[in-house]
């Protein structure tokens, strides 16, 4: 079967050995592969539980994550969860991620020592499709039916001790979501630890349709589903009867009146809630950073390592730090939206319109995730199989207003917006501002994909078509993980990126130091920097401190809030934000504000986002394309606004 | 090459409830290729359970809901069951 050319399953450079135990041995690795929506997360989730982490494979941004599974008898295991597929034709990165992984291609992974494969039994036939293809591996593999409870609930049923016969691998009946037969998972995996890592051996190229005979693309899958079918009808298969529930719910969701008004309400829900169930979190957790700020300024004496921790770190990275709480609530819906079913919905009623622009209604979901952040949102855009379409999602991703738009929105909007009731009490002049900028980002982005799919990415409009998953209660410890996950990479970020910002800014304000003295501002290395660069941008009616603001906001957007903070009062490091709008209005006028929210809202203020557009499109063109655009539209709008206003 | 009948059935025609069978997919190969990894064949049986909001036909296949854009749903050829005249 293998034949002389396959890749070895472990290759010599990469750092293959990556995994190692204690003793310096390597772990055995047990990769999950398994289709969309059969609970391969949850069953991964369950056996690894905080003992997992989430890193990019290399040279692509699919997320691979690695965990540890300790056994019974206290013996570690590696595991991997793969991304979900429907077969290894590599049209998706996810699919192309896959494949890399079970071949042993992947730098810094070696091939699998074992493989579990779980699919979801309600849909047994069709998912057993992948069973050939990942059984040609030569992989010892187990076969979990998840959700088998559920299949026999509606009525289905099926014999597994035929199904190991016939298949020649061990099956087994778990329920992912509520734990069960996780110890029959076990048993398999101490089977794995006490056979240790396979010996290096040549690994049979996978692929989606069977070798050998040179039929049509149709009769191969044919041949396959036939023999699948066979199988399924020795094993005593009996398809379930439809979910009711199912049905029941897509007749409201995706009813043609009540289906789009409650896709509406989701929607306006997530948004409104991001910002009213977030404040008294963000309070608390801005109380904590001003409340431990003010302890360790009492605490040390006055000196530069006093002015650089408060004025430097604790203002830089405290300013970040509080928008934790917004992340949060955001990948909260997310993740319940999802793991429920309704995302998929919500895909199918956007479909329509997204056709018009030229995108796939599953392009819905990494745009909407935009609002947290374009990173996780260009990462959710794999999911998109067409390349085009990708690639014109993640170019328009960074419109989306994202969180880190908000404290620059948020301070300006206060500062120069004066409060009056617009609808009563429902809506005032700050928020409908407020408001008015996230639809100015979507609409740019929705006519920027229109235009990408006319021009630079025309091609066909993908054939779109997508799977509905039965609606089910998600379970809470999968969201639960997800979230911590999210606040580990969110703080990681803030403890870098953010503070390395901090800490430079700080110190190009201390020097040249005169008489052992910091310098005024605007003498300061960093005010001579800011004056050279004015003149790009007096047009637009900003002076050299929003200058240097705009260039200390390429590391993260809402960085340009911290540095104002700091320019504007390095004489009195004790002011509060009122004082810091204050002093803008004494440096910008109306219309220059104006001009500063239209920049903010347009430009691509971000290099973490650069960078994860570079590894995605695998080169400088998009990002190099993505940054100019944006930055030519965000000073022209900018300068018609401070003209118009 | 098989010769389209002016007859034809094509799913988009299917009403709601009708479960048919698939005959022919009209689509180019990267295109075809997703539908038959989810069970999409010739020969399986096809039933249109919901239209979304903007008309496109939402299908049981194979104890699977695909959601399928009408673009596509007119490219699949299917025929009623009991009929054979192909």
């Amino acid at each position: 079967m293998a034949n002389s050319t396959a890749p070895s399953c472990h290759p010599d450079q990469g750092g293959s050995v990556a995994l190692l135990d204690e003793n310096g041995d390597a772990k055995p690795l047990v990769a999950l592969v398994g289709p969309p929506n059969a609970g391969k997360s949850t069953l991964f989730n369950q056996l690894t539980g905080l003992r997992q982490k989430v890193a990019n494979y290399p040279g692509v941004t699919v997320e691979k994550h690695v965990g540890t599974t300790i056994l019974p008898d206290h013996r570690t295991l590696e595991l991997v969860d793969l991304p979900g597929v429907n077969g290894f034709s590599a049209r998706s990165l996810d699919e192309r991620v896959t494949r890399d992984v079970l071949e042993g291609r992947v730098e810094g992974l070696r091939a699998p020592d074992a493989l579990v494969l779980i699919v979801d039994s309600t849909r047994l036939e069709t998912q057993l499709m992948l069973v050939e293809p990942v059984l040609e591996l030569g992989i010892p593999t187990l076969l979990v039916l998840n959700m088998a409870d559920e299949l026999e609930q509606r009525g289905g049923a099926v014999r597994d001790d035929i199904l190991a016969e016939r298949l020649g691998v061990d099956v087994v009946r778990t329920n992912a979501r509520l734990g069960e037969g996780l110890d029959e998972v076990r048993h398999f995996l101490v089977g794995v630890a006490d056979r240790g890592p396979l010996p290096p051996r040549p690994c049979p190229a996978l692929s989606n349709v069977p070798r050998g005979t040179p039929l049509p693309m149709v009769d191969q899958f044919a041949v396959r589903r036939r023999h699948i079918a066979e199988i399924g009808r020795a094993a005593g298969f009996v398809p379930p009867s439809p979910s009711r529930l199912t049905e029941r719910l897509d007749s409201v969701f995706l009813h043609r009146i009540w289906g789009p008004l409650i896709f509406l309400v989701v929607v306006v829900l997530v948004f409104q809630s991001i910002f009213t169930w977030a404040s008294p979190a963000m309070d608390a957790v801005q109380g904590v950073v001003a409340w431990s700020g003010g302890w360790l300024g009492r605490l040390l004496p006055d000196s530069w390592i006093r002015s650089l921790l408060i004025d430097g770190v604790w203002a830089g990275v405290g300013s970040v730090v509080v928008f934790l709480p917004q992340i949060l609530i955001l990948f909260l819906f997310l993740g319940v939206l999802e793991d429920s079913g309704y995302m998929a919905r919500a895909a199918v009623i956007a479909d329509r319109m997204m056709y018009r622009v030229g995108l796939q209604g599953r392009a819905f979901l990494p745009l909407l995730s935009g609002y947290a952040c374009a990173i996780p949102a260009i990462l959710a855009a794999r999911t998109v199989e067409d390349e085009r379409d990708r690639l014109a999602t993640i170019f328009v991703t960074p419109f989306m207003t994202c969180s880190a738009r908000l404290p620059v929105y948020a301070l300006l909007i206060a500062a120069f917006i004066p409060e009056r009731p617009i609808l009563g009490p429902f809506l005032g002049t700050r928020a409908a501002t407020l408001l008015g900028l996230y639809a100015l980002g979507a609409l740019i982005a929705i006519a920027t994909a229109a235009v990408l799919r006319r021009t630079l990415l025309r091609g066909k409009r993908s054939s779109f078509f997508m799977e509905l998953p039965p609606y089910r209660i998600p379970s809470g410890r999968s969201i639960l993980l997800r979230l911590y996950d999210r606040s580990r990479i969110f703080l990681r970020r803030a403890g870098t990126t953010i503070l390395a910002v901090a800490v430079i800014l700080w110190a190009l304000t201390q020097v040249p130091q005169i008489n052992g003295a910091p310098p005024s501002i605007d003498d300061s290395l960093l005010g001579r920097l800011g004056q050279t660069i004015e003149p790009v941008i007096r047009p637009l009616g900003f002076d050299w401190t929003i200058g240097v603001g705009l260039i200390s906001s390429l590391a993260a957007r809402e960085v340009i809030v911290g540095t104002l903070g700091t320019l504007y009062g390095v004489e009195d490091p004790t002011q509060g934000s009122l004082q810091l709008q204050e002093a803008l209005k004494s440096h910008l006028d109306l219309g220059a504000a104006v001009g500063l929210l239209v920049f903010f809202a347009f430009a691509l203020q971000c290099t973490s986002t650069i960078a994860v557009m570079r590894r995605e499109t695998a080169g400088w063109k998009w990002p190099i394309l993505q940054f100019s655009y944006m930055l030519v539209l965000a000073y022209g709008f900018s300068f018609l606004a401070n003209w118009l206003v | 090459m098989i010769a389209v009948a002016p007859t034809e059935l094509r799913l988009i025609d299917i009403p709601l409830r009708e479960v048919v069978e698939l005959v022919r997919i009209d689509l180019p190969m990267d295109q075809m290729e997703p539908l038959l990894e989810r069970g999409v064949l010739p020969g399986c049986q096809i039933c249109p359970v919901h239209r979304s909001p903007s008309g496109d036909p939402i299908v049981m296949v194979e104890g699977t809901l695909l959601a399928i854009r009408r673009e596509v749903a007119k490219c699949l050829c299917v025929r009623r069951s009991g009929s054979n005249a192909a």
